[in-house]
């Protein structure tokens, strides 16, 4: 039932995801078939920022993680019962985050999906095999931000989550670019520049990376959850 | 399991620099209803809240169903047990009235489904009806369907009549009793309504400044208390020292109030010895035991 309470947190937050995909859609759909830097303009640049909103969007409503302080209205007054049932707080994190995540990565599924059926330019310069890479690795990539946005809804509410995500994001982003790092702490560049339709290999230490990354963040999180007091 | 399923022994919690509970020696026994009584800022959801695991004590220990209550994931199967209507009165917001009874059932195996379904045409909850569209009665309603439907061993009530109107109280405080006589159920309730817990609980405990300041049987506590009115024939003669058992004593003119908390024989006998008095001794009140201990501590 908890899936169930999921679902309902977060079901028009997904449809605001999905309508974020459009975006991405629509700007595709405008390239004529010869195209093929204006692609590769959107797949840098645009399609990380929707997948940055999709992340934030959905990993907030409802997880049962704030501060009673912060706990007074919305979804976040009804923690006390949430936490009277005889649920451990893992499992409500791992349910909560796990929906959040299997609906991030669904929207980014369909996102994909979406773009090879609607832009002919894209269907010319991939292969499927590709697009389904590019997919995955924007899945494994997106994982470190949509956990990023799980640990700050430990302690901070719906809205400075959104920001703090952002400001983390950005800050990420330009030590990875800017700094000595080594390349594969730079998932932006693999979900862009470096990602399967542009330099048509898969990134897998950028993939193993935000992976273990999402891991770290994940479990941060719910340490955050079990030390909590309501 | 002991006679008593909830038990604290010298509880302590405190919020940076307030001490919420200040050992904390509370016993609730099995098949009782227990009116759990203090000002506000007392400690009573406090209490409350820690015996669910939803907080931590500093030091002290608590037993729920003789089961240790140390963290919130070691007291899953405590909770499992429990029937629980918050302070607060908060449920989903996005949720109907047979959604939020869908979605609580499947938590608990003893979940009766008779009890919700009388409950939910008791109380005249429309099925359908979302939950912010309800009024604060008719969410304490359901929110206590949804703890009396779990089948539970022990109800924990903070203010459960809080919001309700004189009849759907009077129809709360009459299920309570029937659901301790029918089930054996334990029913440990916070209230600032002295009244209602006079009419049902058959224990109770006043706490005051996180410490229990008075716990007992009500009928005992009833039977030990006496206001003592005494009155002087000519002038005040007060004894240098009063026999022991004397909570308070108050003075109006030619009349001496006094409540006695034990040994009101000797106190009478004592004051009957002045020549010239008169003694009358009349039953006290909860509320009056409450005020007094409160006032005093």
């Amino acid at each position: 039932m908890l899936w169930y309470k999921g679902w309902l947190e977060t079901r028009f937050r997904l449809l605001f995801a999905l309508g974020c995909t459009g975006l991405v859609l629509f700007q595709l759909h405008l390239i004529p078939p010869d195209g093929k830097s204006k692609i590769f303009g959107i797949l840098e640049n645009l399609t990380p920022i929707i997948l940055l909103m999709i992340c934030a969007m959905l990993s907030g409503a409802g997880i049962v993680t704030q501060a009673p302080f912060q706990a007074k209205k919305g979804l976040q007054a009804s923690t006390i019962f949430t936490l009277s049932l005889p649920v451990s707080r893992l499992r409500l994190l791992a349910v909560r985050a796990g929906l959040g995540w299997l609906e991030a990565a669904g929207a980014i599924g369909a996102l994909c999906c979406a773009m090879w059926l609607i832009s002919p330019a894209l269907r010319m310069m991939t292969t499927p095999v590709e697009m389904l890479e590019y997919a995955g690795t924007l899945i494994a990539c997106a994982s470190a931000i949509y956990f990023l946005s799980v640990l700050l809804a430990t302690f901070l509410d719906d809205v400075w989550r959104i920001w703090g995500t952002m400001i983390g994001v950005a800050a990420f982003w330009w030590i990875s670019s800017h700094t000595p790092l080594p390349a594969f702490t730079n998932i932006f560049r693999a979900m862009g520049k470096s990602s399967p339709l542009i330099a048509h290999t898969t990134p897998w230490n950028a993939i193993a990376f935000s992976v273990a990354l999402s891991a770290i963040l994940l479990f941060a999180a719910l340490r955050v959850v079990q030390a909590r007091e309501y | 399991m002991t006679d008593f399923i909830v038990e604290t022994s010298q509880l302590c919690k405190s919020f940076k620099s307030k001490e919420a509970l200040r050992g904390l020696d509370l016993r609730v026994p099995v098949g009782s209803i227990f009116g759990f009584l203090g000002r506000n800022g007392a400690g009573k959801t406090t209490t409350i809240k820690t015996l669910l695991g939803l907080l931590r004590s500093d030091s002290g220990s608590a037993q729920v169903f003789g089961i240790p209550v140390t963290d919130a994931d070691s007291t899953v199967g405590i909770r499992r047990r429990i029937g629980f209507v918050a302070e607060d009165k908060e449920l989903y917001p996005y949720m109907t009235v047979k959604q939020i009874i869908r979605y609580t059932r499947p938590f608990f195996p003893q979940w009766r489904d008779d009890l919700a379904q009388r409950y939910l045409q008791m109380f005249e909850l429309p099925p359908e009806g979302k939950i912010p569209n309800l009024s604060k009665g008719m969410r304490s309603k359901l929110m206590l369907l949804l703890a009396i439907s779990r089948g539970a061993e022990l109800l924990i009530l903070d203010e459960p009549t809080d919001g309700l109107d004189p009849t759907a109280i009077e129809e709360v405080l009459r299920e309570l009793v029937s659901i301790a006589a029918s089930s054996g159920a334990t029913i440990f309730f916070s209230s600032h309504q002295l009244a209602e817990v006079e009419r049902i609980a058959d224990q109770v405990g006043i706490i005051d400044q996180g410490r229990m300041i008075v716990s007992g049987s009500l009928d005992d506590m009833k039977a030990r208390y006496q206001r003592l009115q005494v009155v002087f024939a000519d002038r005040v003669e007060m004894p240098a020292r009063w026999a022991d058992g004397i909570a308070s004593v108050r003075q109006d003119g030619r009349m001496v109030s006094i409540l006695a908390s034990h040994n009101a024989d000797a106190i009478v006998e004592q004051a009957e010895s002045i020549p010239g008095t008169t003694v009358e001794r009349f039953p006290v009140t909860l509320k009056e035991i409450f005020l007094e201990h409160v006032r005093s501590n």
